[in-house]
Order: structure tokens, then sequence, then C-alpha cells
């Protein structure tokens, strides 16, 4: 039996600067915001801890933002308040995503020593050109260095994420990047297709201005399909649609997303997800800042007062939400959805979809294997169609 | 004859489309302070949003107003009417109930098709015509044109017409006055046994089937036993009235007034429009001539996104019949979209009305397939078929002939068209009959055209190669052999009956290569590459690919955000409803109609 998993999210809003793309909430601050931001994080950690006495974390994951921005001291200070107030497995994975520019020595060394055992890099891409269309503020060369650093400092868990389908990329670049990685010593990378997001500079340039054009969809899965193969040809699994990894290498904290394992997320725009309630975090820095000082007042008009900031972003999922999940996050996999797992949310897709099944199966779309529907290997590039046509 | 309906004027107003039907009623209706200017309306008397929105009347609606003319007070009885060639029926319709009609010209367009086709609907009647010159306010206006139009090109005195703007409210007195003078009071025997038309009808939730009428002779009041001489069931009256023109109950109506009904008529088909309502204790000998049973020209097939919702379609259908006595509908089966409706239209316009109210009134997701005209088909037996669905043709080897219906088409306009229309109708296999000069400004083509071809894209044809100058009406003048093939449409290699249509054989090769085209389109790119083959027989005429789709994925999940991503999905799904699965492949409601516009993309 499988040991049930249970992951820590901690979320740091803060970021150098914005880069191009990101439609996420952070933003540049002084020390003082930074410190004041740490201390509500921390206590929100230690309260809420009586809700998970009996999990067992088993993933612990830093990402942003940019939590590599912060000072170090910061981090530490959170994991130590975590491993006070939780119970954490032997074999905890402890994730923190770095900037390659941010990343220093020191802060490596700090990380190492508090238990942080993976790193992942917003390397994005190693050509120059780019990394400034999109805005990153490092360069090829201070890439390799960040992931060298991180070798030197005993990190033998490292991970790169790169884009597919940035203006002006071409396969060759992508190839380039990942060769270079591997070479490294690189045992992870998650590779993700750009997505154009409202409210970014780049969504701007490209779908408003149109001074900038991307890749289309037919080159972006080229790309992704030659990723895919070069990536297989040096020994990588795709194990998640967008994650490639070395056998072992896995990330144990982004399975659990996907396997609807339990987790909970602490710090601005932190998701939760516990008894088949997803909760989303406060977007704004106002209501978390509201939210940590109601926590632990034993008062009947301040709970009144977080139920109503809660109010809006908890979500009890239905049982046809639940189906929906377990497919979605189930097909991304390699190994697919558990038709198991359906059957037992009362979701007899064998028998419900039967017809469409032998269709998709005929025409070389999915493939069943041990009580598993999977994705055809090369019709992952369009698998929200896949997915919406098995939804119940 | 009292004095009672000495002071009664029936009256509608006909003319071409556009040219200020409506306006020219919301005119009379203010002048007459028949509806206070607070109350009053744009378009008041098209009710339906429909009728608003496109600026069209499809619904008749009496009203009554009160103009003093000489210190006597007169009732004004106004039954407004359909202005497109889809509705002639309905115009015909109030033509039954009046003594006049006022015909309304646009003084810049002057006489068009439907001017004619709507003076002869009123000459054919008995009605006394009031000829009258609109939009004189427009700087293009030419009255002098327009009355030596009206008095050449139909033939009636057009001297005194007034010349007016209706929406400027110019001369609507002299309009007022003129109806008064000469258009003739109501002569029925207010002693006579009760004899009423049912013009129009419409069923109300609470008061049950509503008749609209014209008392011919006799009188009608609450508690009266009423017979309805078509369908011989009888009732007792709940309430008679007038219209003001909401519905308002009065005591009696009597010989030459217009007004409305009701008995607790629980189905409106027993209100059969044309028939007679008389006394039931006391019948009148004769009926009314009623009117000719309306023949509906263009069929669809009507299906729903959601198949299980077929109970729902049914009930929608058989509440939009019972307003709509020209549209029919049987059950019909298809392979690719289940079960639904062949309905029957009479024409494009109506078409359109019905599927758009039945999405929009009912809330239904509807598919609707390419329309067709009903074929007379003649068998090696002997037997003869009428089909009007394309996917129950008979296999080739036992049809004798085909014979499809044909028009009469007439079409109005300035000269330097001529040529453009010419080629059209030759394009659309009509056969020349007639060219008339009406004056220097105006033609009038006359061709034989087959219904098939005016159904498809003739109206944009002709509107985009005269630039909106053309007019045209048509009516049906019976059957003709032609050289019909169906053309079968394969998805993925099997065969979509519900795509399949009848066309002549010499355009068979472009129509279905046209489909072909369209089709890859509209339907997005599926899982897997998808062939669409047009056939004839068995024989492959034309061929697309539609390559297989290859992106759409969502990007990771930002920190365990899977709300969002769900969220996503459910809309994504959404969107998705619109798409009828057939066989593999899964098409967009509208493919189905799209086959009908294969041109426009290439002009």
């Amino acid at each position: 039996m499988k040991k049930k998993q249970f992951g820590i999210y901690i979320h740091i809003p803060f970021c150098m600067s914005k880069c191009s793309y990101c439609s996420f909430i952070s933003k540049c601050a002084s020390k003082e915001e930074i410190h004041k931001y740490f201390n509500a994080l921390n206590l929100q950690i230690e309260l809420e801890s009586k809700k998970f006495k009996n999990k067992i974390v088993t993933s612990i994951y830093f990402g942003g933002g940019t939590p590599s921005f912060v000072n170090h001291e910061h981090i530490v200070e959170c994991l130590n308040t975590i491993k006070k107030h939780y119970k954490l497995d032997k074999y905890v994975e402890i994730t923190i995503e770095c900037n390659p520019c941010s990343t220093t020595t020191e802060k490596l060394i700090a990380y190492k020593n508090a238990g942080i055992n993976r790193i992942s890099f917003g390397v994005q891409s190693l050509n120059n050109n780019c990394l400034k269309i999109i805005g990153r503020k490092h360069n090829h060369a201070q890439a390799i260095k960040a992931v060298k650093l991180a070798q030197k400092c005993d990190f033998a868990n490292i991970s790169c994420d790169l884009l597919i389908g940035i203006p002006n990329q071409t396969s060759q670049m992508l190839l380039n990047d990942i060769n270079l990685l591997v070479k490294l010593g690189v045992n992870h990378i998650s590779a993700y297709m750009l997505m154009l997001e409202e409210n970014t500079k780049l969504y701007e340039q490209v779908v408003i201005n149109k001074t900038l054009g991307v890749a289309d969809d037919d080159l972006c899965i080229d790309m992704y399909n030659k990723a895919y193969s070069i990536l297989q040809s040096l020994g990588f699994n795709r194990y998640e649609i967008s994650n490639f990894a070395k056998s072992g290498f896995e990330c144990k904290h982004n399975i659990n997303y996907w396997e609807m394992g339990e987790y909970v997320g602490f710090g601005l725009a932190a998701h939760s997800f516990y008894n088949n309630t997803r909760i989303s975090g406060f977007n704004t820095f106002e209501d978390y800042y509201d939210y940590i000082n109601c926590l632990g007042k034993q008062d009947s008009q301040v709970n009144e007062h977080i139920t109503c900031l809660l109010k809006e972003n908890i979500e009890n999922l239905t049982t046809k939400q639940l189906i929906e999940e377990t497919l979605m996050l189930g097909l991304r996999q390699q190994k697919g959805v558990s038709i198991k797992a359906l059957n037992n949310l009362g979701y007899n897709i064998l028998q419900l979809k039967q017809t469409l099944l032998n269709n998709l199966i005929e025409n070389n779309v999915i493939e069943i294997k041990n009580n598993y529907i999977r994705i055809k290997e090369n019709m992952f590039g369009a698998c929200n169609q896949i997915i919406l046509n098995l939804l119940p | 004859m009292s004095n009672r309906q000495k002071n009664i004027r029936n009256f509608c107003i006909v003319a071409h489309i556009d040219h200020g039907k409506s306006t020219l009623a919301d005119r009379l209706i203010e002048k007459t302070g028949t509806v206070s200017a607070r109350d009053m309306s744009e378009q008041l008397l098209d009710s339906m949003e429909l009728e608003k929105e496109r600026g069209i009347t499809i619904k008749l609606t009496p009203t009554r107003m009160f103009y003093t003319k000489d210190g006597v007070e007169y009732t004004l009885n106004l039954i407004d009417t359909p202005g497109h060639v889809d509705f002639t029926y309905e115009v015909s319709r109030s033509l039954a109930a009046c003594e006049g009609a006022i015909l309304i010209v646009d003084a810049s367009q002057g006489v068009e098709a439907q001017t004619l086709a709507n003076a002869y609907l009123a000459i054919d009647n008995n009605l006394e015509i009031l000829p009258v010159i609109n939009k004189i306010d427009l700087p293009s206006a030419n009255t002098e044109k327009a009355k030596s139009e009206i008095e050449d090109v139909i033939g009636i005195p057009a001297d005194n017409a007034p010349c007016i703007s209706a929406k400027d409210g110019i001369n609507i007195e002299q309009v007022l006055e003129q109806v008064i003078d000469s258009i003739p009071c109501p002569n029925g025997n207010e002693n006579a046994p009760l004899k009423a038309l049912i013009f129009d009808s419409y069923y109300d939730n609470f008061k049950g089937a509503v008749c609209f009428v014209r008392i011919v002779d006799g009188s009608c009041k609450i508690g009266d036993k009423i017979l309805m001489m078509q369908t011989g069931k009888s009732y007792d009256v709940t309430e008679v009235g007038v219209f003001t023109p909401n519905m308002k109950s009065t005591d009696i109506l009597q010989a030459g007034d217009v007004g409305y009904i009701c008995a607790s008529i629980k189905n409106l088909l027993d209100t059969k429009v044309g028939d007679t309502i008389t006394d039931a204790n006391n019948p009148t000998q004769e009926k009314l001539a009623g009117y000719k049973e309306v023949q509906p020209v263009v069929f669809s097939g009507i299906f729903l996104v959601d198949g299980s919702k077929y109970g729902d379609l049914k009930d929608a259908l058989e509440k939009l019949k019972l307003n709509d006595a020209s549209l029919t509908f049987a059950p019909e089966v298809s392979k690719a979209l289940g079960f639904g409706f062949r309905c029957g239209f009479l024409g494009l316009l109506h078409m359109d009305i019905i599927t758009e109210r039945l999405e929009r009134e009912f809330n239904l997701d509807i598919i609707t397939t390419a329309p067709s005209v009903s074929y007379n088909v003649y068998k090696t037996n002997g037997d003869m078929l009428e089909v009007s669905n394309p996917s129950i043709l008979p296999p080739v080897a036992e049809i004798a002939r085909i014979e499809e219906p044909m028009v009469k088409l007439s079409v109005f306009t300035p000269p330097e068209y001529v040529g453009a229309i010419m080629e059209l109708c030759q394009d659309k296999r009509g056969e020349y009959k007639d060219l008339q000069y009406l004056d220097k400004q105006r033609v009038r083509l006359e061709y034989k055209i087959p219904l098939g071809e005016i159904i498809y894209d003739f109206f944009d044809s002709l509107k985009s190669r005269t630039r909106g100058y053309a007019s045209l009406d048509y009516e049906v003048s019976g059957f003709e052999p032609s050289d019909l093939v169906k053309l079968d449409i394969l998805l993925n290699g099997e065969p979509c009956d519900a795509l399949s249509l009848i066309t002549h054989r010499e355009k068979a090769y472009s129509r279905g290569r046209g489909i072909a085209e369209k089709l890859k389109k509209v339907i997005p790119r599926q899982l897997f590459e998808v062939p669409i083959q047009a056939c004839i027989g068995g024989k492959i005429i034309a061929r697309e690919t539609i390559s297989a789709l290859r992106k759409d994925v969502l990007a990771k999940c930002y920190g365990g955000d899977i709300s969002r991503k769900r969220k996503l999905l459910e809309k994504q799904k959404e969107g998705k409803k619109r798409m009828r699965r057939i066989g593999s492949i899964e098409l967009p409601s509208e493919a189905f109609m799209s086959i009908l516009k294969t041109n426009d993309d290439e002009e």
C-alpha cells in the first residue's frame, strides 16, 4: 500500500521584476514589506497546524514569485516553523523555486542546511534573445552558472523549467537548451507551452498591439513533440504532460496534485485541497493580512469575519466535480486515469462512453492498459479535447 | 343600415416592405389619441421582440381608433399586415376583414414588386384602394413620379393621393379624412343571425383561444352560444371586446365591428382562421368564403442538440402552430441527428423566424438542416411520392422521373441592372418570359424559375447584384420534370443523411465542391484526420480533408490551483454544447445550414 501523501505549499509573492508573460500575483517589495509578510506567513503556518495534527508531510514546495529573491533567512525560518508544528516524513521532498540571477552560494548552502533537497530553476530558455523577449532578467551564462552552483552545493535533484513557443524561438533552440541542461546533469525538466494570459505585457504585445508573433499551434506541437523525443532518448520519462524526469527524480509534490492528494497552501494566493474541499488563497495583501489578524482570536465576531472572508474562496467539490478533476488530472499523466477511481466516484466510464472509447481507440487517440485509460504518446498535445470528450 | 355602421371604417395598410407601413400605423394611432404619447413606443403594433428588432411585421395586429370629422365621431379599425413575400397569406387574411386598404408607396422608390402584388390582392378582395405617397421628407422623393407609377403600373387614380411623411408626421390628417371619405362603411345586417369571420386567433393562457373577428351580420355578447361552422363545435361566449390596441372587453360586438371573442376554447385548432362563427341557436344559412388553405413551400428538418428534449421540441412546435396555421410539421428520424421534425414553411424568412423563436422563446438548442422544396417523384411502378426530405429519395433505379416546383418570378428593377439579373436568373435555371418597361426608370422582368433555386441564395445575390434596388415577388406555378440527383456527403467515410440534398445534375459538381470546402471551414479539427467527400450515387465528386487537431492543452497547475483549470475546462465544455456527435465526428450545429450558402465566400 502506497503511503498517503500530504503536501505543503508556501507562496512567496515577490519578484525582482515582472516577467512579460506572468499573470501571477507577485510584486517587487521593500525589506520591511517582505518581513511583514513572513511574520504573517509563519503565524498562519503555526495557527492552522491544529487542523493537520494527524498528517504526515511528504512534500514541501516554496513557489512564487521568486522564493530565491527574498533573504534566505526568511525561508529557513519558515521551514523551521513548519518543522516545529508539523510531522515530517523521513523522506520529505522539499523544493524551492529559484531564479538563476538571484541564486547565490550563500543562499544555496542555507537551503541545504535547512533540509531543502530539490531546486527548481526558472530557466525558461538558454537563448538570450528569447529571455529578453519574455522579460527574464538572467542570461544564458547565469543560468548555467546557477545550475553548476547548485550541484556544487550538493543538490542532486535539480529541475529546470523551459518554455515552448516563445516568440522567435525555433525547435533547434529548444533542443539545444535541453541537450545542454541534460549534459550538465539536470535530471528533471518541466517544459510548458507558453500561454498568453490577459493583463500581461506579452498579451498586450502579441494579442492587442501585434508587435510580436508567437509560434502557431502546429509549430508549438512540433516543438513539444521534438522535445519529448529527445528527452526520451536521453533517458527521461514523461510522467505528466509537461514534466519529464529520470527515474526516481519525479516531483512528489506535483504528483500529489495530480493524484488528487491532499495539500495545504500558506501565504497569499496559495491553494489548498483537503476533505474534498478546494480553498483558494487571498488575492490581495490586504485581505490576507486581515485574515491572519483574525486567526487565533477566539471571538465570535472575528470568526464571522473569517467566514465572510473565506466564503468565496471555499469550494466543496461535488461528485461531478471530483470526477471531472480525476479525469482531467489523470489523463495528463503518462499512466492515465484509473478506471477504478472513476468507478468509485460512480462514473462507469467503460459502459457510459463505450462507443466513444472504442472510437478513440480505433483512431489511435487513447488506449486502455492495466485498467487505466491513457492518451497515446503522440496525442498529448490535444489532451484537452480528449478530456472534454470523456467528461460525464 | 344603421347610423352606427355609417360611422365605422375598417381598413388595412398594404405596401412593399420598408415603405413605412408600421410607421404610418404609429402616426395614425398617435393622431387619433388612441395611445397617449407617454405609452407610445416605436412600431407599436409590432409587439414581438423579433418584429421590433428586424423592423418587420409578422403577425397582424388590429387596433381601434376614434376620429372626429365634421362633428361626427368615426370608429376606425386598422389591421396592420406583414409586408414580406412569405406572408402574403396573412395579408389576404386581413384584407377579407376590411372594406378598404391604404396602399403606401415610397416617394423615392416608387412602385415595387410587393406594391403591385398587394394592390392586386386588395383588388381581388373588392377593396377600395387609397393610395398614399410616403417619405416625402426624403431628398430623393419624387411624388409626381410615384403617382404616375401608381396610375400606369397598377392602374388606379392617384391624383388625390395624400403626400405624407409618416416619419415626420406630415399630412397624416389627410389620410384620416380620406379613409372616412373614400372607404365604404360596412354594410351588414344587424338583425340577421350572427355571422363573423375569424381572421386571426391566438392562445392566451388565461382566456384560452382568442378569436380575432370581423362581425359581418348580427351581434355577439357574453353568454351567447356560438357555433364554429367548419369544425361544428359550439361554445359559450365568456368575453367580447375590442383592440385599443390592447384587448378591452365590451358589452357587445355588432355588425361592422372588428374585435375579439373568447369562449373558453381549449384548443386553438378549433378556432380555424377563415372559419365563420354563428349563433348556435339561430345559425346563418351561408358561411363566409373563408381562406384558401396555405401550403408550405420550404421544408427543413429541425433537430435538437440535446436529443433527450424531443418532447420539448414537440410542445414548442405545437405552441407555435397555435398562432401560425401555416407552419406544418411531421416527425422525422435522421440517422445522424436522431428524432426531430420535418417542418414546412412559407419561405425562408418564415423558417428563420420560427427557428429563432424556438431558440429564444422556448430555449431550445436546435439544429436545422438545409431547406428543401417538395419534389414530385414518379416511380417506375407508377406511384408518386412527395419528397421534401432528400434522405428519403428512392433509389435511382426506382425513379421514372422527378418534377420540381416552379415559380413565376417578377423582378422590378432600374434598367441598368437588367443584364445582371438576367445573368443571375439564367444561372438559376430560369426561363425568360417577359420584359416590360414600366417607365424610364423601371423595368419589370418575368421569369419561370425553379423554386428550389430561389430558396438557396437568390435573395442575397439579387440584392448584391442590384445594390438593393431590385424587388421581387413570386408565386408557385406548378411542377415540371427536371434532371435532378441526390448529392450525399460522407464524413470520415460515413454518409451523413442530414447533409444530403437534391440538386440539378449540371450543378451537382460545383455544389459538391462548394459544400466540401464550406464544411472544411466550419467543422473544427478533430482528434484525427477527417475526409469530407461529396458523392452522387456512390461516385465521389469532391474531397477535402480536415487535418487532425494537434494543440489543445492547459498550462501547468500553478501552486495547485486546480479549480481554475477545472473551470476553464467547464467553460470549454459549455462551448462544445452546440456540437453534435455524428459517428466519430463532432459537428457544430451550424454545419447543416452552412451547406446552403456555398457561393458567398468566393464572391
